[in-house]
């Protein structure tokens, strides 16, 4: 899979601010084609109508967390395959596995800097 | 026969009476027993019993006293929690200072951010108007990192709170006698439930949890 930075990317975190952050930070990186949800379940509803590249979601939210999100994405054939980071505060070893055996993709924990976002981007691309 | 028919006058005779009428039944086996003889015996026996029945009386008697002067005093010691002023005052002020936490640090990172977008997107090619520009900004957000300071004392006062209902738990519990052991296990609420399941446990404090390249290795 080839890092195309013109491909959508869903940003998926209840907090405006870090969806903010990232926005900038992608912005930095070369993205510019960038969505955002607060919520996992608002997050299908964009999943449902658009293709996306790349998803970026926190865990921790209301009423659908990150994790759900992460199995229902698996879990339907037309986005099993689709790149999937998890940018998360929770960091017990627990969850790092959970996110795993889910199918995550690569795991950041919070606080984090635009050189981890953009390693963690291009690992995932194989860059 | 006559012994059984005789009043007890105390309960050490209704005692004796009893051990002299049951050796007199023991020596008679053969003779078969009057009405009057099982009356006697009953009232024998009722009236032995009745040194038993006072004592229990007045045990209970005076355990319930000793309760009910404990129930008043721990009454009078209650009021002392204040339980009444820590749900209509205390807990209500502490949210109402954490909201305003949340509210000053949003207002203040979306101004800091706010200033680092503008610097990002200038466009001149005159020096003195970027250095100008930058320096507007950089002033912003010196403005901006002013919140620190209120939610440091909002903080404050949170803390004293929480010390003070602390302090009114432990008053409570000496007061009840209440110590750590034998405590039941305890009972998750629904949001607990859907917390530990989904396995949401908030950002872990320092020294807690894994770091970045902890988790870069299981990548």
């Amino acid at each position: 899979m080839a890092l195309d930075v013109t491909m959508p990317v869903l940003v998926v975190d209840d907090y405006a601010t870090m969806i903010r952050i990232i926005r900038n930070l992608l912005k930095q990186i070369g993205f510019t084609n960038v969505d955002d949800a607060s919520d996992g379940k608002q997050a299908l509803e964009r999943i449902e109508k658009k293709q996306y590249g790349l998803i970026i979601s926190d865990w921790n939210m209301e009423p659908m967390t990150g994790y759900e999100l992460l199995k229902q994405v698996r879990a339907a054939s037309e986005t099993a395959r689709t790149p999937f980071i998890m940018v998360t505060a929770e960091s017990k070893t627990e969850n790092v596995i959970a996110a795993k055996k889910a199918g995550v993709n690569n795991y950041i924990v919070k606080p984090f800097n635009a050189q981890t976002l953009k390693g963690k981007i291009d690992a995932v691309f194989g860059e | 026969m006559g012994a059984a028919q005789q009043k007890p006058k105390s309960d050490e005779t209704s005692i004796d009476a009893l051990i002299n009428l049951s050796d007199k039944l023991k020596a008679n086996k053969a003779k078969n027993m009057s009405l009057t003889d099982v009356i006697g015996v009953a009232e024998l026996l009722t009236s032995s019993l009745q040194p038993l029945l006072r004592q229990i009386d007045s045990t209970i008697h005076s355990e319930l006293r000793g309760i009910l002067l404990r129930i008043e005093g721990l009454r009078k010691e209650i009021v002392k929690v204040r339980a009444d002023d820590i749900s209509n005052n205390k807990i209500p002020e502490m949210g109402k200072e954490l909201s305003a936490i949340v509210e000053s640090t949003e207002g203040a990172t979306n101004s800091i951010m706010e200033a680092a977008e503008t610097v990002l997107e200038i466009e001149t090619d005159n020096f003195e108007d970027y250095k100008q520009a930058v320096s507007d900004q950089m002033m912003t957000i010196f403005e901006a990192c002013s919140f620190q300071d209120l939610t440091g004392q909002r903080v404050t006062k949170i803390v004293q709170t929480v010390e003070i209902i602390e302090e009114r738990i432990n008053l409570l519990c000496e007061m009840l006698d209440m110590g750590d052991e034998n405590l039941p296990e305890e009972e998750l609420n629904q949001k607990q439930k859907r917390n530990k399941e989904l396995l949401l446990n908030g950002p872990a404090n320092e020294g807690e949890g894994v770091d970045q390249s902890a988790i870069d290795k299981l990548f």
